[in-house]
């Protein structure tokens, strides 16, 4: 607990750095490019649509028994906050390494690249939602004030995702092979939560599976707010939180204790 | 000179282990036979020294003679494995060919980025820009992609916002062979400036003795790991001299 405010403290202090980072990020990434920022809402129409068509009018899979909501707004809800967890997790397991030349000659909290690559990544996301914005309100998706709940979630979501990747990044730089493990683990875990198929359609007996990932909590309750106008399952949000709040001070502690030699493995 | 002293070193040594097998296909039958999976070597073997406020000190040394690693442990980026180190005050390193740089953004944008890293303030950096810019001489070229820029460029870009953090310690690594002459001559000045106002201390790593010798006012000289001289620039080359010509 204490090293995690030792390191908000820090944060704060570099506060502008990180700006300055994330700024970076996002300038620089689509910058030589025709359609330049317009790619971060493309990408995930495309994979969205492609999606649709394969797991709707191919494989036919049901949405919710009880409601009529067009699988593509289905399929989106969870897709969106699923493809920001697994972005923000493989780009921010990378960051420290490709930005090696700036660890090996000045001293910065080095959490700020982790963090800053996430922020960038949320910006996207943003952007991103506008498509599910328009989506919603061409199908008339009724919407209530237990809508509000997204922030709490989206809030879970981020200490949740900055835990893995503080891990994941701190480990990476001393094996390499930590991000080509990492995206085979994405790839698997994808299935394990219930982006493409409610997760009702899945057998009684291998449900817990969800119950101990939270990305499957959180998947579940944006979908429970934002289609079913409901609230989310509270002892499951909880279970989540606490979860991701563990996995957060972890992971912090292991990049801590690796951060002292974090320049002599670059 | 002030009697003030800025950094210290006693006896520090560092190790780097190094590992022999870099992937887990190599490093798990390793691990598996029981068969040491690292090896450390010494880059810095039992190093104690002080530099005090004001002074200009040259390191000088062959290639892997451990220079690149003290500058590190003085910036702070890395640890030793035993002994202290302490530095006070703020440091600017000048960071090595577009470290802290990204390519794809302009130069303006670079500056505040590389600004914000050295640990200024966006409002410094604003009150700095016309000076740096003015310094760096390219203005010109201030909103173009920085990967269109030649190394010279590119240097005198990186110098102009490292003099601008108002360092209190400065780390200068070899960078400077980079820039043409013209441009050398204005960083010597700039940091004779420096060495006048006696509050900023300056390391400096060069191979180029001469101007080891006309610009520093101290030398440690630095061959397999070890502090073999410390003190005045001319017996230093003499001695750098002398065991690379044996």
């Amino acid at each position: 607990m204490f090293q995690l405010f030792s390191e908000i403290k820090a944060i704060h202090k570099w506060r502008e750095l990180l700006w300055q980072m994330v700024g970076r990020e996002v300038k620089a990434r689509y910058k030589q490019s025709i359609l330049g920022y317009f790619w971060v809402i493309l990408n995930p129409l495309a994979q969205m649509l492609v999606m649709s068509f394969a797991f709707s009018i191919i494989m036919r899979i049901p949405t919710n028994a009880a409601s009529n909501i067009p699988y593509s707004i289905f399929l989106f809800v969870a897709l969106l906050p699923w493809t920001l967890f697994s972005n923000s997790l493989s780009s921010a397991t990378a960051s420290l390494v490709s930005s090696g030349s700036l660890i090996t000659k000045i001293y910065f909290p080095r959490t700020i690249l982790v963090i800053s690559t996430i922020i960038a990544k949320i910006i996207d996301f943003l952007f991103a939602s506008s498509i599910l914005i328009i989506y919603m309100i061409i199908y008339h998706i009724p919407i209530n004030t237990n809508i509000l709940w997204i922030f709490p979630i989206f809030f879970i979501q981020q200490i949740f995702t900055l835990g893995l990747s503080l891990f994941f990044a701190a480990a990476n730089l001393l094996y390499r092979d930590i991000q080509y493990l990492l995206s085979m683990i994405l790839l698997l875990w994808m299935y394990l939560t219930p982006v493409i198929f409610p997760a009702d359609l899945v057998p009684e007996r291998y449900r817990f599976v969800f119950q101990l990932n939270p990305m499957a909590v959180i998947v579940n309750a944006y979908r429970q707010v934002i289609l079913g106008g409901g609230v989310p399952k509270y002892s499951s949000l909880i279970v989540a939180t606490l979860l991701s709040i563990v996995i957060l001070l972890l992971g912090l502690r292991y990049f801590k204790s690796r951060e002292k030699i974090f320049a002599d493995n670059i | 000179m002030s009697n003030e002293t800025v950094i210290k070193f006693e006896n520090v040594n560092k190790q780097f282990s190094k590992l022999n097998h870099k992937t887990f296909k190599e490093f798990l039958p390793a691990l598996i036979r029981g068969e040491k999976t690292s090896e450390s070597f010494t880059a810095l073997n039992d190093i104690s020294f002080e530099i005090k406020k004001g002074e200009t000190v040259g390191i000088i040394g062959p290639n892997g003679s451990g220079k690149s690693t003290i500058l590190k442990l003085i910036a702070g980026v890395m640890w030793p494995t035993s002994g202290t180190i302490e530095v006070k005050g703020k440091i600017s390193p000048l960071i090595e060919l577009g470290a802290g740089f990204h390519p794809e953004l302009t130069g303006k944008e670079n500056i505040y980025l590389n600004g914000a890293i050295l640990g200024l303030s966006q409002k410094e950096i604003e009150k700095n820009y016309k000076s740096i810019v003015d310094f760096a001489e390219i203005w010109e070229f201030i909103d173009q992609p920085v990967k269109h820029y030649s190394s010279g460029m590119y240097v005198r870009l990186a110098f102009a916002v490292a003099i601008h953090v108002h360092p209190e310690i400065l780390i200068i690594d070899e960078i400077l062979a980079v820039g043409d002459t013209n441009f050398q001559k204005k960083c010597f000045d700039k940091m004779e400036e420096f060495q006048k106002s006696k509050d900023i201390t300056i390391i400096f790593v060069s191979h180029s003795l001469s101007q080891v010798e006309s610009f520093c006012t101290r030398a440690i000289y630095l061959n397999h790991h070890q502090i073999q001289y410390s003190g005045s620039t001319t017996e230093a080359n003499k001695r750098y001299l002398s065991d690379q010509n044996k």
